[in-house]
């Protein structure tokens, strides 16, 4: 990581005394083994050419770091890429710069315009070369982006994830110091090490004068700030994700399905035990709390995240009246579990898509003979359907291991329980369409002994 | 006068002071009938605990009687508490202990009398009857006369006693008259259930009336009909059944009758069982429904009867109940008289090995019990996984397909009447032999033996898992699986791995040399994976050469029939990483599978070995083809940018080279830092090369751990790199292994060479492993085997500066503790689990040792180990 800072032209010398550096000396301090180290290449009345650079140490760089447990984690670009890291290890050294503090003599340099070049990298950012250019074109830089080399043995990548910047204009040395100190974490692909309140602090001290104007300010921020709401963050961007994939239509999708299921719920009798195998995050679970009659919902999950936010679900509603709060089971499908055994009714709300076909049967086989529930209820998407989406063969989620058409579900139903005591019943949920059917579909499987 | 003593338990002396307690034990122990040591007496304890044997207070103002009395029952009390503790160990340990103490109130006895069932012995009461006159007399001769007062109070007390003990719940009481006692002698009889194991021993299994299946398993192991119509065996050895020998079916009587003259001829022995008890209680005239077979038993009685004269009919009934009522409930086999071997009907505890009680005797004909389940059948506890002695212990009377090493215990019932197989497990030589049942008797609805079969891959109960659990290893004992990370795994096998039937084996992480290399320059050396063998005791080494890529596990089945009957789908085989996932997508993962198939089938591997299926643990490369996205993300983003990083640097400090002298050094560090970039850049490219469709997809088998009747665990290294060249020979995808052995210092050398030569041109590095697959040093585990990595390759591990001086002495600290435990829990649960998927063994039993390793590589460990 560097950044090299080059001046022509008449008075140029007159940066060293903005850099409050000699000229015939290097620099190097040690910073719990990190080494920030400045030197000229170049000096002479009217050419300056001066680098700063830091050398991480790599061992001390990955220690308490959260991800200790990953083995990417210990080769990582950290000890390379420009970043909030660099910004911070080289302030000390050229706060003289970014404070326009030289000595009194000097002072008038200040705010002198020189023409200037500045070169760091190397960058490791998600941002495109156009994205780069947006945030360094507006602020007055010819900009220049030059990649490393990626010349592989083998196929693997098409041009080096490794960029260089070159910022060319003339602008006051603590002006564009003060840039750079925004911009490059903003460049920067974040990953969690480093949390440097300072930046944050920094921001509008640095930002002042044209942070307010430049056309990307918005985005500017928000980089940023994520170091602040980091969390939170992440969590929205996740949803955003999911979401992306469900249209609005689905989500419609998802209310009727569970209105649906409800509905089926309320008219079954008994209903007092009541299973949601694959609860998931507990939406279904949810709604089954408010059904009168019913005196004991398992949620049954695997995946503890969504355990979590299911038990969360539940907790908010605890205040509502007649809520029957959900028991959270960790359980899953492919155990046999005695706590599933003779419950009234058992739901897979679209479950079995997400299993491998071939593991299916084992499944079933322990649900009909061993968990022996008065009724199933089992929904999943229907294949045909996804015309009428506009999908050609994929699937609707990248976990679906299958989708399958009408006759296909319900050849599998009825094979499934064809040695067990139960009436089979199909329905479809959703908006119907003429010739692909329902979005959809459901069987409910009824117990004829018990 | 003859006394006979059991072998262990209490024998309470009884009788006032004076009447020759004392005295009579004196003479057995000086006539060596006795052992000093299995005497103990109140007086000595008195002395003991407080030097005093004895205090009077006679003749005593009150206030002083009064104290000196305090002080003597005080003393009492502490002298009877140390005893009654010693007398307890005693019991414990199956020992005979002669009490000496007057035992005239009630109290005193019943203490013993439960202290002795508790602890399954006999208690036995010696009443010493003296009349009182001599008892006078022989007070006034002690040195501390307890005065007549006492004694005469002592003896009406005995008086009204005496009565009452016989009543009192003694396994036998002697009464002796004191002109007897100078003739009393001591018979000590021998444990009943102990035998000494001579010349070896045949157990055998529940018969359940298969009287021809028994013959011609007798026939198998040896034995001929000698004239007296016995079968007996040339070597001498004797043959045991573990009870069970009627019931269910064909010929129950004529069973039970071929056992009684054999064991009254001392050619057998029978072990007491719950079907063997009911029919005894029948016999005896108790009120017992005969049901679930003992009918059939009846049955043949009546024809009995029928064929038979009432005289000889009652007698055969009454010889054969008394028969059943006295065989033990189990029996002890001692090797230079050190107890090797325990046979029993239904399980045992270890405290109740060599002991006998009604309770003893109920544990052993059914077992640890829970409850009735909602069939109404017993809910049978695993009661092996208490076992903890070093004995073994064999048992039958729960039908199992297969006999099956639990916990230092087999199970010999293979279920005969249920067409099952009659089994024998010999002994010393540890081997079994079986005959086929001729068919199904039973004529049960439910055969156990085919409802186990059903259920046998049914899913695994998640009770037993879910708040943690033990596994119980051959190779290492018990394993403690914790919640916290079972959970994790759970899900792990819930949302991404291959069907838990296919499931059957994660290969063990794998830890570096457990100490750093002693030489500078480098951060691990094979001379520290020599030493840790060599330190151990193990002097000959195979030394593999590891490929850089993805360990898979390879289960390739004969045919889809095969694979129905083992994980009852029918598939070619499945390949799988580490972390149990499908380690190809399906459809390349079917032609690779089937291609390898075929070039096995061509090569007639199955047929030759007589396997259904292989089971191979393997490297599959290159690198690329499970890594892509991470060698992308992660090494290649890495090299680009180090390379533009400090190639940019290096320029510009060359360019300024001349101004300072610090620079000058800064340039050379950065000289050598680019070198580093580029030896990192180098590095990983080695494991990588393009591949198109299946073609240059390599796979290098390094262990075969199973074929469906056996496993390899026995076999060394060598014989595993011989058959990964065999393989070779069969398929394209399959390639050989370079290996060497070491087995003194120059071949030592030589491998060090080898490995110096490989890494530096690249090589990942070698995995040092010790002769045998299963190593022990002082019966405990070894590591089963040591990577030894390049110090080119562990650029891409430590980073590419890591070599530095300043960074390599800091990373030779690290440490390996927790690796090289893991590595031996994981490897003892992989062993296990193989061996139970080829004993045919429920998905359960199989499943838990999987999700063992599932769960520790849950566990966090720094990994770049």
């Amino acid at each position: 990581m560097q950044l090299t800072i080059r001046a022509e032209g008449e008075n140029a010398e007159a940066v060293s005394y903005l850099l409050a550096k000699n000229p015939n000396n290097v620099y190097e301090r040690n910073y719990k083994g990190h080494l920030v180290r400045f030197f000229y290449s170049q000096f002479s009345k009217n050419a300056v050419e001066a680098t700063i650079f830091v050398t991480p140490d790599p061992i001390e760089l990955i220690k308490n770091a959260a991800s200790a447990y990953d083995i990417t984690h210990y080769i990582n670009d950290r000890e390379f890429a420009v970043s909030s890291i660099f910004c911070s290890f080289i302030r000390t050294a050229l706060g003289t710069a970014l404070n326009g503090q030289p000595k009194e003599d000097y002072k008038k340099w200040v705010d002198h315009p020189f023409p200037f070049q500045f070169s760091f990298g190397p960058v490791a950012s998600s941002l495109s070369n156009s994205q780069i250019l947006d945030l360094f074109e507006p602020l007055g830089f010819a900009t220049d982006i030059s990649r490393g080399e990626a010349n592989y043995s083998f196929n693997i990548k098409e041009k080096s994830s490794a960029r260089w910047i070159t910022l060319t204009g003339s602008t006051t040395l603590q002006t564009a110091l003060r840039q750079l100190f925004v911009l490059i974490p903003v460049l920067d692909n974040y990953k969690h090490y480093y949390i440097d309140e300072k930046e944050i602090e920094k921001l509008q001290r640095y930002g002042e004068g044209w942070l307010e104007d430049h056309p990307l300010k918005e985005f500017i921020l928000r980089q940023s700030l994520r170091f602040k709401e980091v969390y939170s963050l992440v969590e929205k961007q996740n949803e955003e994700k999911t979401d992306k994939q469900d249209t609005a239509k689905t989500e419609r999708l998802n209310d009727l399905r569970y209105e649906k299921i409800i509905d089926t719920v309320h008219s079954i009798e008994p209903k007092e035990k009541v299973v949601d195998f694959g609860s998931g995050e507990g939406k279904l679970s949810l709604r089954l709390g408010f059904v009168p009659g019913i005196k004991e919902i398992l949620a049954v999950e695997p995946s503890e995240s969504a355990a979590v936010r299911a038990l969360d679900r539940f907790e908010k509603a605890k205040k509502k009246e007649e809520f029957l709060s959900p028991v959270p089971v960790w359980g899953s499908l492919f155990y046999y579990d005695e706590r599933m055994k003779q419950k009234d009714i058992m739901i897979l709300c679209e479950v079995i898509e997400h299993i491998d076909e071939e593991r299916l049967p084992k499944i079933m086989e322990i649900i009909f003979r061993e968990y022996k529930p008065r009724v199933l209820i089992i929904t999943t998407p229907n294949k045909e359907y996804n015309r009428v989406y506009d999908m050609s063969d994929e699937l609707r989620h990248t976990d679906h291991r299958f989708e399958w058409t009408r006759a296909e579900f319900e050849a599998w139903c009825a094979e499934r329980s064809h040695s067990y005591p139960y009436d089979l019943s199909f329905e479809g949920i959703g908006e119907e369409n003429e010739s692909h059917g329902f979005p959809t579909q459901m069987c409910v499987f009824k117990r004829t002994e018990v | 006068m003859q006394l006979t003593l059991p072998y262990s338990g209490i024998i309470l002396l009884t009788g006032p002071s004076n009447s020759g307690k004392s005295t009579l034990l004196k003479r057995l122990i000086d006539e060596q009938q006795i052992l000093p040591s299995e005497v103990i007496s109140s007086d000595d304890f008195r002395i003991m605990v407080s030097n005093i044997e004895f205090i009077d207070w006679r003749n005593r103002p009150k206030e002083e009687a009064d104290g000196l009395f305090d002080e003597y029952q005080q003393i009492s009390q502490e002298a009877f508490d140390m005893m009654d503790a010693l007398i307890e160990s005693r019991c414990r340990l199956n020992k005979l202990t002669f009490v000496d103490a007057t035992h005239l109130q009630p109290d005193d006895r019943k203490k013993y009398i439960s202290l002795a069932r508790k602890h399954h012995v006999p208690v036995m009461a010696l009443v010493l009857d003296t009349a009182q006159e001599t008892l006078l007399e022989r007070d006034a001769l002690r040195e501390n006369p307890r005065g007549s007062r006492r004694i005469k109070q002592q003896f009406q007390v005995f008086k009204r006693e005496k009565r009452f003990i016989k009543k009192e719940g003694f396994t036998a009481v002697y009464m002796i008259d004191a002109n007897e006692l100078a003739n009393v002698e001591i018979y000590k009889r021998a444990n009943p259930v102990e035998i000494d194991l001579h010349e070896g021993i045949d157990v055998i299994g529940d018969i359940h009336g298969c009287f021809d299946e028994m013959i011609a398993l007798l026939e198998k192991l040896g034995y001929e009909k000698n004239e007296e119509d016995l079968y007996v065996h040339p070597e001498g050895r004797k043959f045991v059944s573990v009870g069970d020998v009627m019931n269910r079916g064909p010929k129950s009587l004529e069973t039970m009758m071929f056992f009684l003259r054999h064991v009254k001829a001392g050619a057998a022995y029978m072990i007491d069982s719950n079907h063997g008890w009911k029919i005894a209680r029948w016999l005896d005239g108790r009120n017992v429904t005969l049901s679930h077979g003992d009918e059939k038993v009846a049955e043949e009685f009546t024809k009995y009867e029928e064929m038979n004269d009432a005289e000889q009919s009652i007698q055969l009934k009454n010889e054969l109940k008394e028969f059943l009522l006295e065989a033990p409930s189990h029996y002890v086999f001692k090797k230079n008289n050190i107890p090797v071997l325990v046979c029993t009907h239904a399980g045992i505890k270890d405290e109740f090995i060599g002991k006998q009680s009604h309770q003893i005797s109920d544990f052993c004909r059914y077992g640890d019990t829970d409850g009735f389940d909602e069939d109404g059948k017993p809910i049978r506890k695993d009661w092996f996984v208490h076992h903890k002695k070093s004995v073994l212990i064999i048992w039958g009377h729960d039908p199992k397909p297969q006999p099956l090493l639990m916990n230092q215990t087999i199970n010999i019932d293979q279920g005969a009447v249920f067409g099952g197989q009659l089994t024998a497990f010999r002994y010393p030589e540890q081997t079994f032999a079986a005959v086929k049942a001729e068919k199904d008797y039973s004529g049960a609805d439910n055969n156990p033996l085919k409802e186990w079969e059903k259920k046998r891959l049914d899913p695994p109960n998640i009770g037993k898992f879910i708040n943690g659990y033990s596994v119980l290893t051959e190779e290492a004992g018990e394993i403690r699986v914790f919640d916290d990370t079972v959970k994790p795994a759970i899900d792990t096998v819930s949302h991404f791995t291959v069907p838990i039937e296919q499931l059957v084996y994660i290969p063990p992480t794998m830890s570096p040399t457990p100490n750093p290399s002693s030489l500078s320059s480098y951060l691990e050396h094979p001379q520290e994976a020599i030493d840790y063998y060599r330190g151990h005791g193990i002097e000959t080494l195979v030394a593999e050469k590891k490929h850089m890529d993805s360990r898979a596990v390879l289960l390739l089945f004969r045919n889809e029939t095969a694979a129905r009957k083992y994980i009852g789908t029918g598939t070619l085989g499945a390949i799988y990483t580490r972390t149990g996932r499908r380690f190809f997508d399906k459809t390349t993962e079917k032609t690779v599978v089937s291609a390898l198939n075929e070039d096995l089938q061509r090569a007639g591997y199955f047929d030759t070995n007589q396997t259904d299926f292989i089971l191979l643990d393997a490297e599959i490369m290159p690198w690329n083809l499970k890594a892509k996205e991470l060698i992308s993300s992660q090494y290649a983003h890495v090299a680009e940018n180090a390379l533009l990083d400090r190639t940019i640097l290096k320029n510009k400090l060359s360019a300024a080279a001349g101004r300072h002298d610090a620079i000058q050094s800064w340039l050379e560090e950065h000289h050598e830092k680019v070198n580093n970039a580029l030896v990192f850049k180098e590095v990983f490219q080695k494991y990588c090369w393009d591949i198109e469709g299946v073609q240059n997809i390599q796979i290098a088998p390094f262990h075969v751990l199973a074929h469906s009747g056996e496993t390899f665990f026995h076999k060394p290294h060598m014989w595993h790199m011989e058959k990964n060249r065999e393989f070779a020979r069969y398929s394209s995808f399959f390639v050989e292994t370079e290996w060497k052995l070491i087995h003194d210092e120059s071949s030592a050398e030589e491998v060090i060479k080898w490995w110096k030569d490989m890494t530096e041109e690249g090589h990942e590095g070698i995995v040092i492993k010790p002769e045998f697959f299963i190593a022990k040093n002082k019966g405990k585990l070894l590591q089963p085997a040591i990577k030894v990595r390049g110090r080119k390759y562990l650029n891409i591990i430590y980073g590419m500066d890591y070599l530095e001086r300043a960074n390599l002495e800091r990373l030779k600290k690290r440490n390996t503790g927790k690796k090289q435990k893991l590595a031996l829990k994981e490897f003892a649960l992989g062993v296990e689990g193989i061996q139970r998927f080829v004993n045919g063994e429920s998905l359960e039993r199989i499943h838990e040792c999987v999700l063992g390793t599932l769960a520790m590589e849950a566990d966090r460990v720094d990994p770049r180990l």
